[in-house]
């Protein structure tokens, strides 16, 4: 279903790795919905994954790009402008990557080298995005930069480890950037604390699939998909939404204002008889 | 130990964060060394990089321990 909500807005969207990625099923519905965009993502994701694919079927430039690098993101961003012939209306970090998860380090036993690496590309990596757009003046007003990010920011979710702490300063970012972004260039600035998904990337979390069951108990409307997640994020990037800005958005099928649920409590009066 | 064995090592030392010890030619890359997938791929392009060579990703495939490794290396070159 399109409703032509991007029509001649062109953007920046990091991080589709494969068709399970939100950002690859965000590219899908931006296309969709008649916006212009270049893929980004590191070199090591493009070799991984399937980018290539995703952007003949939109009809799109990939520009390979390191999000912790100054260099890079330069780079990415006066290309992305002299490809898409002007200044950019919207842009989805979707990146996040933590060893001491993959490498299966307690949070209680962090290797500092890899929690500085996972902050480094899960978080600065936006303020780096952000700045490097803001001096270079590359945002037209009101446009609109999303992130996303999980709950264990504000709960605690123990076997989200180190990234937990990443997706604080993530949200943070988005709040202090975006205060200077709207006063400057009229841009708004949110991130989508999005349920748990099984990406590729969501799936390196320890105890996963245990962990959606729960949470899809627990919300009224059940967990998000990637879908949705990129519906909504069309919304944000869409002239729909102007002024929602500095915002930590749920998209969490009502997750994250539970307290139980009977699917829940069910699980435990049986264990009780 | 060949000039290219004892590079190939140094950067799997480096990539893993493992004993040099344990950088041995039986050594498997996921069962032994730990390597995720993310750190195979980067260990092949580091390889790449470092060897100024191509390894096409059904080659790579092949790769999955120390040994193999040093012996495309050796081949390619």
């Amino acid at each position: 279903m399109s409703f032509n909500l991007l029509k001649g807005k062109k953007g920046i969207i990091f991080g589709a790795l494969d068709p399970n990625s939100i950002a690859w099923k965000t590219a899908e519905r931006v296309h969709e919905e008649g916006g212009e965009f270049v893929l980004t993502n590191a070199p090591i994701a493009m070799r991984m994954g399937q980018i290539d694919e995703l952007a003949s079927k939109t009809g799109s430039h990939i520009i390979p790009a390191d999000a912790t690098s100054l260099e890079d993101l330069e780079n990415l961003v006066e290309k992305s402008m002299e490809l898409l012939g002007g200044k950019i209306d919207f842009v989805l970090h979707s990146i996040g990557m933590s060893v001491n998860v993959r490498k299966g380090r307690a949070y209680t036993d962090q290797n500092y080298d890899w929690t500085q690496k996972g902050t480094d590309v899960s978080a600065m990596s936006f303020h780096k995005t952000m700045q490097t757009l803001y001096k270079k003046d590359a945002m037209n007003e009101w446009g609109s930069i999303v992130a996303l990010t999980y709950m264990a920011a504000q709960r605690v979710f123990p076997d989200y480890n180190d990234m937990a702490d990443n997706k604080a300063y993530l949200e943070s970012i988005a709040r202090s950037f975006g205060y200077f972004f709207g006063r400057d260039k009229k841009v708004r600035v949110n991130t989508i604390s999005q349920s748990p998904t099984p990406t590729t990337a969501g799936q390196g979390v320890k105890g996963f699939d245990g962990f959606i069951s729960y949470a899809e108990k627990m919300s009224p409307l059940g967990n998000a998909t990637a879908i949705d997640c990129a519906n909504y994020t069309i919304t944000l990037f869409s002239d729909l939404t102007k002024r929602v800005t500095l915002q930590n958005l749920y998209n969490d099928g009502g997750f994250s204002n539970m307290g139980v649920s009977d699917a829940v409590m069910e699980a435990f009066v049986d264990k009780e008889q | 130990m060949s000039d290219i064995a004892s590079r190939v090592k140094a950067i799997i030392v480096d990539k893993l964060g493992v004993d040099e010890n344990e950088v041995v030619n039986e050594a498997s890359f996921t069962n032994d060394l730990g390597a995720d997938s993310l750190d195979t791929v980067e260990l092949i392009m580091e390889f790449e990089k470092e060897f100024d060579i191509q390894i096409p990703d059904d080659q790579a495939e092949n790769i999955a321990t120390v040994g193999q490794a040093v012996s495309y290396i050796e081949a390619a070159k």
